[in-house]
C-alpha cells in the first residue's frame, strides 16, 4: 500500500493506479456531496431546496441569492473582522504554541512532565462550562466587544502545544548538539534548527488553527455586540431563525465563508507534502 | 507514477534544506537533516557516528553542556503560560468552583456542597444514558477515524497524478461548516424523501424484494451509527492531514533499506510506517479521544440528542443544564466527571505508550 | 513557512490592521450606554438598548419600529442588539452573569418570563402598569398569564404562538376532498387523511396527509381534556398517565402509524414543516401564524382552519408568546417603560409588526383590525385565528422555571419513545410520569 514500496513492472504498476484512482474517485463523490448540495442550496429557490426526488442540479440557477446574502447584514465587515481574528489568533498561537511546545520537547527541567500533564488536561474540561468564568473575566478587562476579547483568550492552545511537542521529539536530538557547540542558544536552535525542520506540522497547523478561528461560533457571539467586531459565522448564524430558515442564503454565506479556509488549505498542502512534489514526480 | 525507483542523496531533504537557508544557518549547509542516513555527508561536528550514538548518551552529555536550562525553559513557557494560566487554567479552576454550587446565572451562586456529585452519581438517570452513548461513541469514533485517516494519508502521500486534488476534496468535509453536513446527512438518511433511501426504495421496488431502508434518525437504534457516520465523514481529513505531515518525516532511506531487505509493502508499513507515525499516532488517539468524549455538535445539529435521547452526549448534557434548564453547577459537575473519565483515559494511555510509541529524541515518557 | 505563504499572510493582516485602523479596536457599546445614562434628559436624547432574536429579515422589521418610535419621540434613542436565535438565550443569560448593568439590555424578548422574574431580573412592571393606566384587557384571554409570575405582570408578549390548520387547496383539489371547517372532528380529519395519504407500492410514502413537529402533541392532549401536570404554576404531580391523555396520543400514533402523520423526527430532516407543505409531501400542517409570509413569498395555493377537535372536546391552542421585558438594572426605566407602551399599543409596534405578516398580534384590536383580517394577503380565512384565540388556554408549559428541564430530560424523551413504538402509549405514559414525580419531588415540589 505505501508508496515507497518496489514494484517490479509498468504494467501491474498501472493497473494498480487505475485501482487506487477507481477507489480514490468514489471515495471523492462521497466526501464532495455534501459540499455540493451546500452549492447548489445557495444557488436554488426556496421552494425548491426541499423537493423529492433530490436535484443537485439547481433550476434555475439564482445568483441573486448571493447577492441577498451580502446585502442583508455588513458582510464585508464580518468578513475582514473574521480574516484579521483568524490572522491574529493563527500567528500568535503557532508563536506561543512553538516557544513552549520547544521546551516540552527539548529542554530538561524539574516539573516538565507535570507541567505537560496540566496543559494537557485543560484540554478536558469542555468550553461549555469554562466560558461564564472567562466571560466574566474579559468584563473584567473592559474587553467586551472589542478584538481583544476575539484574540487573546484563544491564542493559547494545549492542542498547539501538544502536537508541536510531539512533532519536535522526532527531530534528531544531534542536530540540536551540533548547534550548540557552535555556540548557539536555546532561542537561536528554536528558530534555526526546530522551526525550519518542521514545516509540515507547521502547515498542518496553521491549516487547523485559522479552520478553528474562522468558524468559532458561540465565543464570538458572547463576547460581541455591535457590527464592528461581529464575524461571519455569528452572521450567519442569523439565518436560522426561530420559525424559519433561509438556507439558500445559509448556503451561499457558507460557500462564501468557505473560500479563505480552502485558500490557506491549498497554500499550506504545498508545504507539507513538498517533498513529495518536487521529488516524487521525478520518479516517473 | 508511484514509486521512486532510485535512491535520492537529496531527496526532499534537500528541499527541506533549502526552504530553511534562509534563515537558518544550521541547517542551510546541511543536507543531513535526518538520522539513519548514514551515507551522506555529515555537516560540523555531526557525524555518522553521532548520528547512531544511542539517546541516551547525547541526552546526558547534552545535560552537561547546559546546567541552566531551567531558567531558560521558564522564559520559553512564559508567553504561553501567562496567557495559559489567565484564560484557560483559571476558568478552568473556577469551573471547578462552580460545581459546589447551584447557579442559574441569573441569581448569585449558592453553595451546596457535593450535592451535584451525588445527584449525578444516585439519582440521575439522564446522566446514565449519556454516559452510554458518549462511551459508545468514543469506542466506534475513535478506532475507526484513526484508521481511516492513515489509510488515506499513506494512499494520498504518493505521487499519483492529480493528487493534489484528491488531497483537496478529501480535506473538504473538514471545512464545509457542520450545519450544510448535518443537513444533508439527514437528508441523505430520510426514510421517505432521501436519496440513500430512494435508492433502497427504488431497489424494492424493481425487484419486487422486501427491502426498505431503515428509519435512521427516527430509531435509536440506527441514530448513533448515523452519527458515527457523520462524524467520521466530517473529521476523517483532519487526521489525514496530520498523519500527511507526519509521513513528511519517515526519512526515505528507511523504505528504501526495507525495500534491499526484500520486505513486501505491508512489512513495510508494519515496520518502518507504522513505528515512525507513531508519536503522531499516540497524539491523535488522545486528541481524538478528547474529541469524542466531547462530542457535541454533530448530535447537536442532526439529531437534537434524539430520539429519545438515544444520540445525547455528555457534552450536549453539560450544554443542555448550563444553558437551558438554568443549571449551572450542576453542569460544571458534569464536566468534571467527565474529566476525571477522559483524563484516566489519558493516563493509561500515555502509561502505554512506551510499549509502542518510538520517538526520536528527548525523552522517556 | 515558505516565504511566499508568509507574504500572503503579510498581506491579510495588513489589510486587516487597516481595517481596525479604520474603526478603533474598542468600539464599546457599553461606554456610550453608561455616557448617556450620565447625561441629564434635557441634554439630549436618552439611548436605550433593545435587544432580540431574529433574522435578517426579522431584524430589518424590528428596526422599522424602532426608526417608527424614535420619530415619535426623538428624545430617546433605541439601539436594536440583534442575536441569533440559536444561541439568544445562552448570550443574554451569560451577560446578566456577568453582574454587570452596563452590558444587559434595558428592553428584551425573553421566554419563558417565569425562570426571569423568579431571580429577580426582570422589572415588575405592575407600578408602571397603574401609573399609567396601560389597559391589559385587549390581550386575548389567558395570555397575560404567560407573562405573569406571582401575580405580577413581568412582561408584554408581542404575539399569540396559536395553531392553526394549514391546507393545501391544490392538493384538496385533486383528491377531491372538502376543505376543513369548523365542524371537523378528529374523525373527519381521520377520514379526509385516509384519502390524501399516497402510499406507493413499495411501501415509499410519497405524501402525508399531516405534518406536526412533535412538541405540538400536548395541543391533542388538550383539546381532549388532558395536561401534563395537575398544575402548571406548582404542580404537584404528573398528569399524564390518565385515559383521556392515553387516548390523545394513541389518536396520533395510530395517525403515524397508518403513514397519515410524517413522523416528527423524519418532518425535521426533511427541512422542518414549512418546506415539506411547500413541496407538497404532506397535505396539512398544524402551526401558527410564522408560516404566512414564507408561504405567500412561494405563491402558494394554501388556506387556514381551525384544528379539528375530538368528539366532545374543547378548542385548546395554547396561549403563550415571547414577550418584551424591562431588565431590574436599566438605568433608564422612564424611557424603557414609555417604550414598551408604545411597542404594545395598537398604533404602535402591534400595527407594524402586524402588517409584516407573520404574527397574529397579542392585542385583539389589533387582530380584529382590517391590518390582519383583510390584509389582502392569504390565507383567506383569517377569522380561523381569531376562533382559536378566543379559546386560547394556558397550561401548554409550565410556568415555572424548572419546566425546561422537566419537559427536555423527561417529557420529550418519553413521548419520542412513545412515538417510535419503543413501548406502549400507556406504559410510556407511566414510565414518564414515574419521571416527573421523582423530579418534582427531588425539587421540592409543591412549594
Amino acid at each position: 500500500m505505501t508508496t515507497r514500496t518496489a514494484v517490479d513492472g509498468r504494467a501491474a504498476f498501472d493497473a494498480r493506479n487505475l485501482l487506487i484512482h477507481a477507489a480514490l474517485i468514489f471515495g471523492s463523490v462521497v466526501m464532495l456531496l455534501p459540499f455540493g448540495w451546500m452549492l447548489a442550496t445557495s444557488l436554488k429557490a426556496p421552494p425548491q431546496i426541499f423537493t423529492y426526488p433530490p436535484t443537485l442540479i439547481p433550476n434555475p440557477v439564482v445568483w441573486q441569492n448571493y447577492v441577498d446574502t451580502v446585502r442583508a447584514m455588513p458582510f464585508g465587515r464580518f468578513y475582514l473582522n473574521s480574516l484579521f481574528v483568524a490572522v491574529s489568533v493563527t500567528t500568535l498561537q503557532i508563536l506561543t504554541a512553538s516557544l513552549s511546545a520547544f521546551a516540552f520537547a527539548r529542554l530538561r527541567y524539574r516539573g516538565r512532565e507535570a507541567l505537560f500533564l496540566v496543559y494537557l488536561a485543560t484540554l478536558m474540561i469542555p468550553f461549555q462550562v469554562t466560558m461564564i468564568p472567562n466571560f466574566i473575566l474579559i468584563r473584567y478587562l473592559r474587553w467586551y466587544d472589542t478584538f481583544y476579547a476575539l484574540i487573546v483568550p484563544t491564542a493559547f492552545s494545549a492542542f498547539a502545544v501538544f502536537l508541536l511537542r510531539q512533532y519536535f521529539r522526532g527531530i534528531p536530538v544531534e542536530l540540536d548538539e551540533a548547534a550548540r557547540m557552535d555556540g548557539a542558544s536555546s532561542l537561536r536552535i528554536w528558530a534555526r534548527v526546530i522551526m525550519p525542520l518542521s514545516g509540515p506540522v507547521l502547515a498542518a497547523l496553521t491549516i487547523f488553527v485559522f479552520l478553528g478561528s474562522w468558524n468559532d461560533f458561540l465565543w464570538p457571539l458572547v463576547v460581541t455586540n455591535s457590527n464592528a467586531t461581529r464575524t461571519i459565522p455569528v452572521g450567519l448564524a442569523s439565518f436560522q431563525g426561530q420559525f424559519n430558515t433561509d438556507w439558500h442564503l445559509l448556503m451561499a454565506g457558507s460557500v462564501i465563508a468557505l473560500l479563505p479556509v480552502l485558500l490557506v488549505y491549498i497554500l499550506a498542502q504545498k508545504r507539507f507534502v513538498e517533498g513529495i512534489t518536487l521529488s516524487g514526480m521525478g520518479g516517473r | 507514477m508511484g514509486v521512486r525507483q532510485t535512491p535520492h542523496p537529496h531527496g526532499n531533504h534537500k528541499v527541506r534544506a533549502e526552504g530553511a537557508a534562509d534563515v537558518a544557518p544550521y541547517s542551510g549547509h546541511t543536507t543531513f537533516a535526518h538520522r539513519a542516513k548514514p551515507k551522506l555527508p555529515l555537516q560540523a561536528h555531526m557525524t555518522a557516528q553521532t548520528a547512531s550514538v544511542s539517546q541516551q548518551t547525547s541526552v546526558s552529555r547534552w545535560r552537561r553542556y547546559r546546567p541552566d536550562q531551567q531558567w531558560e525553559a521558564y522564559l520559553f513557557l512564559l508567553p504561553s503560560f501567562a496567557g495559559f494560566l489567565i484564560f484557560v487554567a483559571i476558568p478552568v479552576i473556577a469551573s471547578l468552583a462552580l460545581s459546589f454550587f447551584d447557579w442559574n446565572l441569573l441569581s448569585p451562586p449558592e453553595f451546596v456542597g457535593v450535592k451535584n456529585y451525588v445527584q449525578l452519581l444516585t439519582s440521575d438517570r439522564v446522566f446514565r444514558k449519556v454516559l452510554f452513548n458518549t462511551f459508545y461513541f468514543t469506542v466506534t469514533i475513535v478506532p475507526l477515524q484513526l484508521a481511516f485517516g492513515l489509510l488515506l494519508a499513506v494512499a494520498l502521500n504518493r505521487a499519483v497524478r492529480g493528487i493534489e486534488i484528491y488531497r483537496l476534496i478529501y480535506f473538504m468535509p473538514v471545512v464545509t461548516t457542520i450545519v450544510a453536513a448535518a443537513l444533508v446527512f439527514q437528508w441523505f438518511f430520510n426514510r421517505d424523501f432521501g436519496i440513500l433511501a430512494a435508492a433502497i426504495w427504488e431497489l424494492g421496488a424493481k425487484t419486487g424484494l422486501p427491502i426498505r431502508p431503515p428509519d435512521w434518525l427516527n430509531d435509536p437504534d440506527w441514530a448513533k451509527p448515523a452519527v458515527v457516520v457523520l462524524t467520521l465523514w466530517k473529521n476523517t481529513g483532519f487526521t489525514m492531514v496530520i498523519y500527511l505531515a507526519a509521513l513528511q518525516g519517515v526519512p526515505r532511506e528507511l523504505y528504501d533499506a526495507a525495500k534491499v531487505d526484500g520486505a513486501s509493502g505491508w512489512q513495510s508499513f508494519r515496520y518502518v510506517t507504522f513505528p515512525m507515525v507513531s508519536p503522531t499516532t499516540f497524539f491523535l488517539m488522545v486528541i481524538q479521544m478528547i474529541g469524542a468524549f466531547q462530542l457535541f455538535s454533530e448530535a447537536f445539529v442532526m439529531t437534537r440528542g434524539g430520539p429519545a435521547q438515544a444520540t445525547l452526549t455528555i457534552v450536549f448534557y453539560i450544554y443542555q443544564m448550563a444553558f437551558e434548564f438554568s443549571r449551572m453547577g450542576k453542569g460544571a459537575a458534569v464536566a468534571w466527571v467527565l474529566f476525571i473519565f477522559i483524563f484516566l483515559f489519558t493516563f493509561i494511555q500515555t502509561r502505554l505508550q512506551r510499549r509502542w510509541v518510538h520517538y526520536e529524541a528527548g525523552g522517556e515518557s | 513557512m515558505q516565504i511566499r505563504q508568509w507574504q500572503v499572510l503579510s498581506i491579510l493582516v495588513l489589510a486587516a490592521l487597516l481595517l481596525s485602523a479604520c474603526a478603533p479596536v474598542a468600539p464599546s457599546a457599553s461606554d456610550a450606554d453608561s455616557g448617556a445614562a450620565e447625561m441629564p434628559a434635557d441634554e439630549g436624547p436618552v439611548t436605550i438598548t433593545w435587544a432580540m432574536w431574529g433574522s435578517p429579515a426579522e431584524v430589518a422589521t424590528h428596526q422599522s419600529v424602532a426608526d417608527a418610535f424614535m420619530e415619535e419621540r426623538p428624545e430617546i434613542q433605541v439601539e436594536i442588539a440583534a442575536e441569533p436565535w440559536g444561541d439568544y438565550f445562552t448570550k443574554i443569560r451569560t451577560l446578566w452573569a456577568s453582574g454587570d448593568a452596563s452590558v444587559v439590555p434595558d428592553v428584551l424578548f425573553l421566554s419563558p418570563i417565569q425562570s426571569y422574574a423568579s431571580e429577580g431580573v426582570l422589572e415588575n412592571l405592575d407600578p408602571w402598569i397603574d401609573k399609567s393606566g396601560y389597559n391589559l384587557d385587549d390581550y386575548w384571554p389567558s395570555l397575560m398569564e404567560f407573562a405573569t409570575h406571582e401575580g405580577s405582570v413581568y412582561g408584554f408578549p408581542r404575539d399569540i404562538g396559536l395553531e392553526v390548520l394549514y391546507y393545501n387547496i391544490d392538493i384538496f383539489d385533486e383528491v377531491g376532498v372538502p376543505y376543513p371547517d369548523e365542524s371537523w372532528t378528529w374523525n373527519d380529519l381521520l377520514a379526509a387523511a385516509e384519502q390524501l395519504t399516497v402510499v406507493e407500492d413499495s411501501g415509499r410514502v410519497s405524501r402525508y396527509a399531516l405534518g406536526m413537529e412533535g412538541g405540538k402533541f400536548m395541543l391533542w392532549v388538550m383539546q381532549n381534556g388532558g395536561a401534563p401536570l395537575d398544575d402548571m404554576r406548582n404542580p404537584s404531580r404528573c398528569a399524564l398517565a390518565e385515559p383521556k391523555v392515553a387516548e390523545a396520543m394513541q389518536f396520533f400514533k395510530d395517525m403515524m402509524d397508518n403513514n397519515y402523520a410524517m413522523p416528527p423526527a423524519n418532518l425535521n430532516q426533511a427541512g422542518g414543516d414549512a418546506a415539506v407543505f411547500q413541496s407538497g409531501q404532506v397535505a396539512m400542517i398544524i402551526q401558527n401564524a410564522s408560516r404566512v409570509s414564507a408561504f405567500n413569498a412561494a405563491g402558494m395555493n394554501y388556506d387556514v382552519a381551525v384544528v379539528p377537535i375530538p368528539d366532545g372536546g374543547q378548542r385548546a391552542a395554547g396561549a403563550g408568546g415571547a414577550s418584551w421585558v424591562m431588565s431590574a438594572l436599566s438605568d433608564n426605566k422612564e424611557e424603557a417603560w414609555t417604550f414598551l407602551q408604545w411597542l404594545q399599543s395598537t398604533d404602535g409596534g402591534q400595527r407594524i409588526y402586524t402588517a409584516s405578516g407573520e404574527i397574529l398580534p397579542a392585542l385583539q384590536s389589533t387582530a380584529r383590525s382590517d391590518a390582519f383580517l383583510n390584509s389582502g394577503q392569504p390565507p383567506v380565512n383569517r377569522q380561523a385565528f381569531i376562533i382559536e384565540g378566543e379559546n386560547a388556554k394556558i397550561g401548554r408549559t409550565g410556568y415555572f422555571a424548572e419546566w425546561s428541564e422537566l419537559n427536555g430530560s423527561f417529557i420529550s424523551p418519553g413521548r419520542d419513545q412513545i412515538f417510535t413504538g419503543e413501548v406502549s402509549v400507556e406504559d410510556g405514559l407511566a414510565a414518564i410520569c414515574e419521571q416527573v414525580d421523582a423530579f418534582l419531588a427531588e425539587n421540592g415540589f409543591p412549594k
